[in-house]
């Protein structure tokens, strides 16, 4: 799944991988197709357009079955055995009198077929509708990792990605922190306010959050009005630098539908520059305990720890 | 050769009345007279598996650019090689005579 949370599938502009042995047919496609919105990639034969499904993963793959060498069940069966691009769309050419070829290359896992030569707009019509589909099928499988109300990821992915991290960092001991987020009596302003009030304080936050953080962090909504942010090729002196901006942010925001109150949050940070022995449970613990004494310590701060040592760090130095 | 002097009617494309396709298919006849250079050298050298392939892509595109008859012709040359028992590429020499004739005889 696409690790964006911006990813935008409507006006996206998608790769089409062609994989078949006659360049007539390429030069073919990219004439016909020329009107669609999408790219086009040639592979002469199926090693090489395996190679190319795993390295630029493209949207879709039109798949040549009678290739010589290696014929396009064996890619379609390569493919759909473990390799990284086993959940790319295939629709399979073939030719006219095979119907035997459609029904095993279906139970292979390719979604439709196109008969050559081809009808153009049969063709079109397929591709499109299968490129549809896989945005369907993508959408889907963000959704179920994204939280409604804030448009973060939710706790299943941060889950997922919290589990993933520590182990890079384990193999390779490359540095990782992680930040955890409790919005400062957040239960008064519901009850004050009115739920729409307490809403569009979490819709500001994790729009502060995702501004403030970059690309490759990993924003979520932990909980009711629980943050979390992942930092991966992160120290903690720079974790508890962004998480030091995010809160004098937010501190400073003003809101419309409470000007007199203003919204602070208290922040845990924990993290290392090296690999830990540490599980992904004891690391949670130990950055909730942070944030329990950043709570404890007054609210509206950030408390940021070494997580082997367990000693406090303080905010790199640099610029912003 | 032979086969030229036979029949000397012209196939054109299906595509021929295409504005999208018309210069394509040109591009395509104008490549033949060198696949079928290639595919002579291939059955004159006893190349059989340089000749499937060339009679292969023949009838992969044939069809998309207007001239099933090629991807027909180009099929059953494929077919009678891959099928062949013996050693000598003469005895498809039908089958290919068959293919070069249609070749031969492309028009845009
Ligand atoms: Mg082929």
């Amino acid at each position: 799944m696409k690790q964006d949370l911006n990813n935008d599938t409507d006006d996206k502009r998608h790769s089409v991988l062609v994989i078949d042995d006659s360049e007539d047919v390429h030069r073919l496609l990219q004439a016909r197709l020329r009107q669609e919105n999408i790219d086009l990639l040639a592979a002469l034969d199926g090693r090489t357009g395996l190679a190319i499904a795993e390295q630029d993963s493209p949207s879709l793959i039109l798949l040549d079955l009678d290739m010589p060498d290696m014929d396009g069940f064996e890619v379609l069966r390569e493919l759909k055995d473990g390799s990284s691009a086993h959940d790319i769309p295939v629709i399979v050419l073939s030719g006219l009198h095979s119907p035997a070829d459609k029904v095993v290359a279906f139970d292979l896992g390719a979604v439709d077929y196109v008969t050559k030569p081809f009808d153009l707009m049969e063709l079109r019509v397929r591709l499109r509708a299968a490129l549809r589909m896989s945005d369907l099928v993508d959408m889907l499988a963000r959704l179920a990792h994204v939280d409604g109300l804030t448009g973060l990821w939710n706790r299943a992915h941060f889950d997922d990605r919290w589990a993933a991290c520590i182990s890079e960092n384990n193999r390779h001991g490359r540095p990782l922190s992680v930040a955890l987020f409790d919005l400062d009596h957040f239960k008064s302003i519901n009850d004050t306010y009115g739920h729409p009030a307490g809403d569009a304080v979490l819709q500001s936050f994790a729009k502060l959050i995702k501004r403030e953080c970059r690309a490759s962090d990993i924003p979520c909504r932990y909980g009711g009005e629980e943050f979390a942010l992942i930092m991966p090729d992160t120290a903690p002196e720079d974790a508890k630098f962004v998480c030091d901006r995010i809160r004098t942010e937010l501190a400073a925001l003003s809101w419309p539908a409470h000007p007199e109150r203003k919204i602070t949050v208290s922040i845990g940070v924990s993290g290392t520059d090296k690999s830990v022995a540490v599980t992904p449970e004891q690391w949670l613990e130990d950055t909730d305990k942070t944030l329990y004494r950043s709570k404890k310590g007054g609210r509206d701060q950030v408390t940021a720890i070494d997580v082997e040592s367990g000693n406090m760090v303080e905010a790199s130095a640099k610029a912003a | 050769m032979e086969s030229n002097t036979g029949n000397p009617e012209l196939i054109m494309s299906e595509f021929a009345d295409d504005p999208d396709m018309c210069d394509l298919v040109r591009e395509y006849v104008g490549m033949m007279p060198r696949r079928m250079e290639q595919m002579t050298d291939a059955f004159e050298h006893n190349r059989r598996e340089q000749l499937i392939r060339l009679a292969h892509q023949l009838k992969g595109s044939g069809g998309g650019y207007g001239f099933p008859i090629l991807t027909d012709k180009a099929g059953k040359l494929e077919h009678f090689l891959h099928d062949m028992t013996g050693d000598d590429l003469a005895e498809a020499d039908a089958e290919f005579r068959a293919l070069l004739d249609v070749c031969s005889k492309l028009a845009a």
